[in-house]
């Protein structure tokens, strides 16, 4: 058995989306807050403005990062993100998303996407956590809360003798600990808002003291900024919407109906 | 098996992700002109299945970590049981219940709204529509159910079920354009707050087998070929007379693979219809995303 780089407190980030100014407001406020590690649970470009800014901070503060199906795609210049939408309109933004992204992507940084690991796992106190992009069977599932069922997560947890299962793709946050004590994570996202009315956005840390916690921290950011940028490179009203009101307005298909009842559109 | 020279390829089963019921067999209050299982109001080929039945499998899939479940027919809501076999299905997994919509009234779609809400897993309700006009609907579906299904979309997205509509191409390419845009700008018109819609390939099979294009797979089509995108590596129907394949030929003899345990079903899939072809060629997926 691989031995596990161990913590006691650490911070998830889930999907950048080339939010490079939400990533380092929160890099500096999991420093502030202890964190002793720092992990990127993929999907570093996407939707945001100017795609390489975020790799130089990823790299100076020494975040861990994992692959996503975006840096997968954009790694290997595949057709599409990979982002598993089906509906045709949601296809239409990821497109003009996608198209962008690579455009704004160094060849240096792409091959720095493809040599990202599909999983790591770590320990924080006496857990075992997997941390994935996805799923642990898929990159690009989609696991929200209210189409998760507990069977699933003991599965997983099962499968990849795991006691935490940490993920995000989705870009909403939540968490569920069942009653054998198996823990399911998803760390939210930095690069867009969750879809819930206001600008902020949310990563994670996980505490060993000695028991295990997961709190859920709000990032306030310069989102102004941001949109105004997207604004210029000429990225979509509908992406720029979303930065500043909180709501998302596109890529909604493939949300459940009761997530999808919370939002705006 | 074998179909002319050519031996039937098939396909390792995966995992099991999704599990259907075809609760109410091939019973159905409407006969549209492309119904793939050539489901209507007589004669059902193939039978309702009953409350013990589809509890005994929800256990068996739950057991197996299932992601969801899925209630199709026929017309689903003719079973008087649905309700209680979906909040047992609910109280393990999100669960999706395929309509026509002609049977939701404000009764129905209350106590929908109820078990919904009083559910930690999501209940999704898809609702078929053929066009976004009743003339052309109704040429598919039967007089009177484009105004139903409407209705019934309205009713649910009132109480924030927010259903999925869901079409068939039948008439697609239309001259009109095409049909996601058009249903789209139909349903915002009508006040269907958020609309959702799942647009599907028309089968070749039940009552639009007739001069459909014959073409099976071979050994050779799989070569190079991700059959992840094949759900019948991921999920199985149950249906009367055992566990099938896939939601398109639940009840076929040639796709049922166990007539008891659904341990016994997650098996190698002979893909021996026209329909596997169609399924390969389209990338169709039955769920919902």
């Amino acid at each position: 058995m691989q031995e596990l780089l161990s913590h006691h407190r650490v911070a998830l980030f889930g999907g950048v989306y080339s939010n490079y100014l939400a990533l380092e407001a929160a890099i500096v406020d999991a420093r502030r807050r202890g964190a002793e590690a720092l992990y990127c649970l993929g999907d570093l470009g996407g939707f945001g403005p100017h795609p390489d800014r975020v790799f130089p901070l990823l790299r100076q503060a020494g975040v861990v990062c994992i692959q996503g199906n975006y840096d997968a795609s954009v790694a290997q210049g595949a057709a599409d993100c990979g982002c598993g939408y089906s509906d045709p309109r949601d296809t239409h933004f990821a497109r003009i998303s996608y198209e962008y992204t690579v455009r704004g992507t160094s060849t240096e940084n792409r091959r720095w996407l493809d040599a990202l690991p599909p999983v790591a796992r770590i320990s924080v106190g006496a857990s075992r956590m997997l941390l994935c992009h996805g799923s642990p069977r898929q990159i690009n599932e989609f696991l929200w809360e209210t189409t998760t069922p507990d069977a699933l997560i003991e599965k997983f947890c099962r499968e990849t003798e795991s006691d935490v299962l940490c993920f995000t793709h989705t870009g909403i946050k939540w968490q569920r600990t069942l009653a054998s004590g198996c823990r399911a994570v998803n760390v939210g996202a930095l690069g867009r808002p969750e879809n819930e009315g206001t600008p902020r956005v949310w990563y994670t840390l996980v505490i060993a003291d000695p028991d295990l916690t997961v709190e859920f921290i709000p990032v306030h950011y310069d989102f102004e900024t941001l949109a105004r940028e997207m604004a210029r490179e000429g990225l979509p009203a509908e992406f720029v919407e979303t930065v500043r009101t909180g709501w998302w307005t596109c890529c909604l298909e493939s949300m459940p109906v009761k997530e999808r009842a919370r939002g705006r559109y | 098996m074998w179909q002319g020279a050519e031996a039937v390829p098939d396909v390792a089963f995966r995992e099991l992700r999704t599990l259907w019921f075809q609760v109410t067999g091939t019973l159905c209050n409407l006969a549209c002109r492309h119904c793939f299982n050539s489901s209507g109001p007589r004669n059902p080929w193939l039978g309702s299945l009953d409350v013990a039945t589809v509890v005994r499998y929800i256990g068996e899939a739950a057991a197996r970590g299932v992601r969801e479940f899925y209630f199709t027919g026929g017309e689903p809501f003719l079973h008087l049981d649905l309700v209680r076999m979906v909040e047992a299905a609910l109280a393990v997994a999100p669960v999706t219940v395929l309509t026509n919509g002609t049977l939701i009234d404000d009764a129905l779609a209350d106590r929908l709204a109820r078990i919904a809400g009083a559910a930690r897993y999501s209940l999704e309700i898809r609702v078929s529509l053929d066009a976004p006009t009743a003339k052309e609907n109704d040429a598919v579906r039967g007089r009177g159910s484009f105004a139903a299904a409407l209705r019934a979309v309205r009713l649910l997205a009132d109480r924030g079920l927010f259903p999925i509509v869901t079409a068939t191409e039948i008439l697609d390419p239309s001259p009109a354009g095409p049909l996601y845009e058009r249903l789209r700008a139909r349903l915002i018109e009508s006040g269907v707050q958020r609309p959702r819609i799942k647009i599907l390939p028309v089968l070749p099979i039940g009552r639009c087998a007739q001069g459909a294009d014959e073409r099976r797979l071979t050994r050779k089509d799989l070569e190079g070929f991700d059959d992840a995108r094949l759900q019948c590596t991921e999920t199985r129907v149950v249906a009367e007379g055992g566990i099938y394949a896939c939601p398109i030929l639940a009840g076929l003899p040639g796709a049922r693979l166990s007539t008891d345990r659904l341990v016994d079903a997650l098996s190698p899939t002979a893909l021996y219809h026209t329909a596997c072809y169609t399924c390969y060629e389209t990338g169709l997926a039955c769920k919902n995303f």
